[in-house]
């Protein structure tokens, strides 16, 4: 009886136990999936973003050792025709 | 009681099972946590997207405003220039022609053309000359084809130097001087090598139909002492089959 007793409080304890804690919804958990998916693009497009503006602060730093070069090649031109 | 103290056992077992799943999942002010965490994440990485995507925009103009200028350059120099860089052009790839020609040539050759080293330098001087030699990519080419023909031109001067730009030798007789292809090699004043026979050979095809038969009196070029050259060695090589073929032929 005592046994018997005392399984059935114990029983009756982990009930109420699993009972009481909460959990987050289905709709939460799915908002909380939503989210991690913005914030996985975000990191995405900033890494785009990044690679774009390397490759053009590159481009612009090889233009400019053109214009320089093409500039002196034209000082060079206009003198060497004046002495002519 | 007996059943019901198992039963109760096996519902304790299935809840103590349950609990242990249950107490895994998220509890709902975990969800709240990462809510807030992410959602701080989120509008972070947006203004940093909105920074960066203001900064590519910034870079694409300045990149496009770079290829104006640099077309502006390129337009102004090619004005500058009008029509005159076609003919400078075909000048410098006329030079290259003559000179590539040029090198190809055997000490002989190049000794018997040494005259269009001097065509080939006064349009190098011409050249230089011209307004547009100035341009690197035009300064480094013509300095390129005068340091090659400096090697021609030392070329000659060496040929010239050794004596070697022509020698010819006049064909005794068997009887004196043992001529034959082979001790005419083997002579110190030719190659002091009787196995540089074939060169003198292919040096005279016009007089030599068979190298096995020269005669008194025939004037022999002797080419520069050398390494026998592929074709040297070719010809060297039929000559020995056609040998062994004959013979094989005349002995079954």
């Amino acid at each position: 009886m005592r046994k018997w007793l005392l399984s059935a409080f114990m029983t009756g304890v982990l009930i109420v136990a699993a009972g009481c804690s909460s959990k987050p919804s289905t709709d939460e958990m799915k908002q909380l999936s939503d989210l991690q998916a913005e914030v996985a693009s975000l990191q995405k497009d900033i890494a785009a973003r990044q690679a774009d503006k390397d490759a053009l602060t590159k481009s612009i730093a090889e233009k400019d050792g053109q214009i320089v070069s093409c500039n002196k090649d034209k000082d060079a031109l206009q003198q060497r025709m004046k002495g002519m | 009681m007996r059943f019901l103290t198992r039963l109760t056992a096996i519902i304790f077992l299935v809840c103590v099972c349950a609990f242990s799943v249950w107490s895994q999942e998220m509890s709902k002010e975990e969800w709240q946590k990462q809510i807030t965490d992410l959602t701080t994440q989120r509008n972070d990485l947006k203004n940093k997207l909105t920074t960066l995507q203001g900064e590519v925009a910034a870079l694409q103009k300045e990149d496009a405003d770079k290829a104006a200028a640099l077309k502006k350059c390129q337009d102004e120099m090619a004005a500058m220039v009008g029509g005159m860089e076609a003919p400078f052009a075909a000048l410098l790839d006329r030079i290259d022609a003559s000179i590539n020609e040029l090198s190809r040539l055997s000490n002989q050759d190049l000794w018997a053309r040494r005259a269009e080293l001097d065509s080939v330098q006064t349009w190098l001087d011409a050249a230089k000359k011209n307004a547009l030699s100035v341009l690197p990519k035009y300064s480094g080419r013509i300095s390129d084809e005068q340091g090659r023909l400096d090697a021609l031109k030392k070329s000659l001067q060496q040929i010239a130097e050794s004596g070697s730009e022509m020698r010819v030798y006049t064909v005794g007789t068997w009887a004196r001087d043992r001529d034959c292809l082979w001790n005419i090699a083997k002579k110190p004043k030719i190659y002091a090598n009787a196995f540089l026979w074939p060169k003198i050979w292919q040096g005279n095809r016009d007089e030599i139909k068979n190298p096995d038969l020269i005669y008194k009196g025939q004037r022999l070029k002797i080419p520069p002492k050398a390494e026998l050259t592929a074709h040297e060695r070719s010809a060297l090589r039929s000559y020995w089959s056609k040998k062994h073929a004959a013979a094989a032929a005349s002995n079954p």
